[in-house]
């Protein structure tokens, strides 16, 4: 049966692109044409929104569709869809979409066994009428419920998967597993199916975190990750990001931190497209240092994108303002975006999206996360690791420099300085301490890491004054480990005016 | 082509309820056939022919079972007497078909 179709065509599998946000990035390419796909998730993971979706778009790009619902009426369909912006009716009456009622009629009485071959009737008719090339048959599991034992379920199952593989349209199969899978029918569903998807959606830290992952597609390569998803404003949003460190853009040129002295510190400032990260206590002065980078980027004309989950953008401004650093002409400029967000206002994913958003429509050169300590609060640790790598990820494979702040307990907790296990990522790492003497506190910066660079290993104390950070001589004494000069390859040893 | 010519009319008697009925079938389907021939074997006997029976093929006619919104075949629609009732299946569970037709009795 099968082995003999699959023998007759020999050529390599076609697919649809599903036009789903991410999607087809994981499926490269798209759905398996012709073929049928399941996918599978509890209630509330969003496997009717996927499948509409796909209609929906597949009939916006010339691939007009069927959906079944097993479980809900069409008129609640085209409620939810209008929710996302989709104009439903408008595909109907332009004879591009049909939706179709597949409920048995609840009050119907039970006289023996059935098929539902007046469904399969009505959808080929239909399929006819407007040649479609897509179906999708939702919550199947609720029609299978109405066969009278297990066998004839599977039975009606098999009927159905035949038909769908002659009638040669790319279809999505969505059901419900149940747990434990007693009349053995999950099986099924997924030896039928040429490609098959599960969705989940779980809580953690009272923060909801959906995962698409692909389980199984035949004759594809897929990416077989757990990626997060989103049921955003205009529908499903998928972030593929999987592929890491692999497209990375190489470290660019050396551009200004906004500190001459700094700059001198690095052995000529950040490199363009790497990652820095700043550490410290509160009150160090991290987004003061930040800022100033900002303030540099935006005066040489370029982007930067601020994303503050500590404050509001007003507060942020005003705070760095009191060190001199008037920002308003950047914002007003359209050179600098500010995207402030109270981390547990969404799971990570969502925040992601977010920040991924901004990053698409703003093209920003630089994008500064104030702080990624602030992250554990999206959802948990795994959550704000998986935030954070992703979101290296794509601002490396886009070029973009990332500046990320880290909040700090103890002093020189490294442990802790690197922040959610991300240490790899980091092309540069400051810390900025406070050194505690018994007559003055003082501050002082220090560069642990810094790849692709010569750079001091000095600690050089700054202050934070009302026209920004100045960093001051480092004191020089005799080095600390015998035999090796103090200041080694500190091109910052030079004194130079701050 | 349409199978829907396969009525079954017989002289109504005075006094005595007219049954409508439509039976929607997938073709020569095992469950169909059944369906046919038990409704078939009511009408003459239990009924003593006091039915209209319009039999339906959803593989003919599509849009019939998008009308009557039928999904599941063997599909029976009594329309008359009212109030309208569907009884989905191959009537092989007689004892449901007889008490929505209001059979009473035990007659073959």
């Amino acid at each position: 049966m099968a082995p003999t179709a699959e023998a007759r065509l020999p050529q390599p599998i076609t697919k649809a692109p599903t036009h789903i946000a991410g999607l087809d990035e994981i499926l490269q390419g798209g759905l398996p044409r012709g073929r049928t796909t399941v996918v599978m998730g509890q209630a509330g993971t969003g496997k009717t929104v996927l499948g509409l979706e796909f209609l929906y778009r597949g009939a916006l790009d010339g691939e007009p569709g069927i959906f079944v619902g097993f479980e809900e009426p069409p008129d609640d369909l085209r409620v939810n869809a209008a929710t996302l912006g989709w104009d439903l009716s408008r595909l109907e009456r332009e004879g591009r979409l049909v939706l179709l009622d597949g409920r048995i009629k609840p009050e119907a009485l039970r006289a023996g066994a059935f098929s539902l071959s007046g469904l399969l009737a009505i959808v080929t008719g239909k399929s006819r009428e407007v040649r479609a090339r897509r179906v999708v048959l939702n919550a199947l599991d609720v029609a299978l419920r109405f066969f009278e034992s297990p066998v004839a379920a599977r039975n009606e199952l098999h009927i159905l998967n035949d038909w769908l593989r002659n009638a040669g349209l790319t279809s999505i199969v969505t059901y419900k597993p149940r747990a434990p899978d007693l009349d053995g029918l999950d099986d099924f569903f997924g030896s039928m199916a040429d490609c098959v998807i599960r969705l989940d959606a779980r809580v953690v830290d009272q923060v909801t975190t959906r995962r698409l992952r692909v389980i199984k597609y035949r004759g594809s390569d897929f990416g077989g990750n757990e990626y997060p998803y989103v049921i955003g404003e205009s529908g499903l949003r998928c972030i593929p990001i999987s592929t890491v460190g692999l497209k990375h853009e190489p470290l660019g040129e050396k551009i200004s931190t906004g500190l001459s002295r700094l700059d001198a510190i690095l052995d000529g400032g950040y490199r363009r497209a790497s990652c820095i990260l700043v550490a410290g206590q509160p009150g160090a002065g991290k987004t003061i240092l930040a800022s100033t980078f900002a303030d540099a980027a935006c005066r040489r004309g370029e982007r930067v994108l601020y994303v503050s989950y500590e404050e509001s953008a007003a507060a942020l401004a005003g705070n760095v303002a009191s060190a001199g650093l008037d920002l308003k002409p950047h914002v007003d400029g359209g050179r600098l975006v500010f995207l402030a967000y109270m981390p547990e206002a969404m799971g990570a994913e969502e925040h992601l999206m977010r920040v991924m958003d901004a990053v698409t429509r703003f093209e920003p050169h630089h994008v500064v996360v104030d702080a990624i300590s602030a992250c554990d609060r999206m959802g948990g640790m795994q959550a704000a690791f998986e935030f954070l790598m992703r979101l290296l990820n794509s601002c490396k494979e886009r070029g973009i420099t990332i500046l990320l702040i880290n909040q700090t307990k103890g002093a020189t907790d490294r442990v802790e300085l690197s922040g959610a296990g991300i240490s790899s990522m980091l092309d540069t790492v400051l810390f900025m301490d406070y050194a505690v003497g018994p007559r003055e506190t003082n501050r002082l910066l220090h560069v642990f890491k810094a790849r692709g660079s010569a750079h001091s290993n000095l600690k050089y104390p700054y202050v934070v004054t009302p026209s920004g950070i100045h960093i001051l001589e480092p004191a020089l004494g005799p080095g600390e480990v015998p035999g090796v000069p103090p200041g080694r390859a500190a091109p910052g040893r030079q004194p130079e005016a701050p | 082509m349409k199978r829907r010519g396969g009525a079954r009319r017989a002289p109504r008697r005075r006094g005595e309820t007219p049954y409508r009925l439509r039976l929607f079938v997938a073709g020569n389907e095992p469950h169909s056939a059944q369906a046919r021939a038990t409704l078939e074997r009511l009408c003459q006997h239990a009924l003593r022919g006091r039915c209209h029976i319009e039999v339906v093929d959803v593989f003919q006619d599509y849009r019939a079972a998008l009308e009557y919104h039928v999904v599941a075949v063997p599909t029976l629609i009594v329309e008359e007497p009212p109030p309208v009732r569907y009884i989905v299946g191959s009537l092989s569970d007689e004892a449901t078909v007889r008490a929505a037709l209001g059979i009473e009795g035990g007659t073959p």
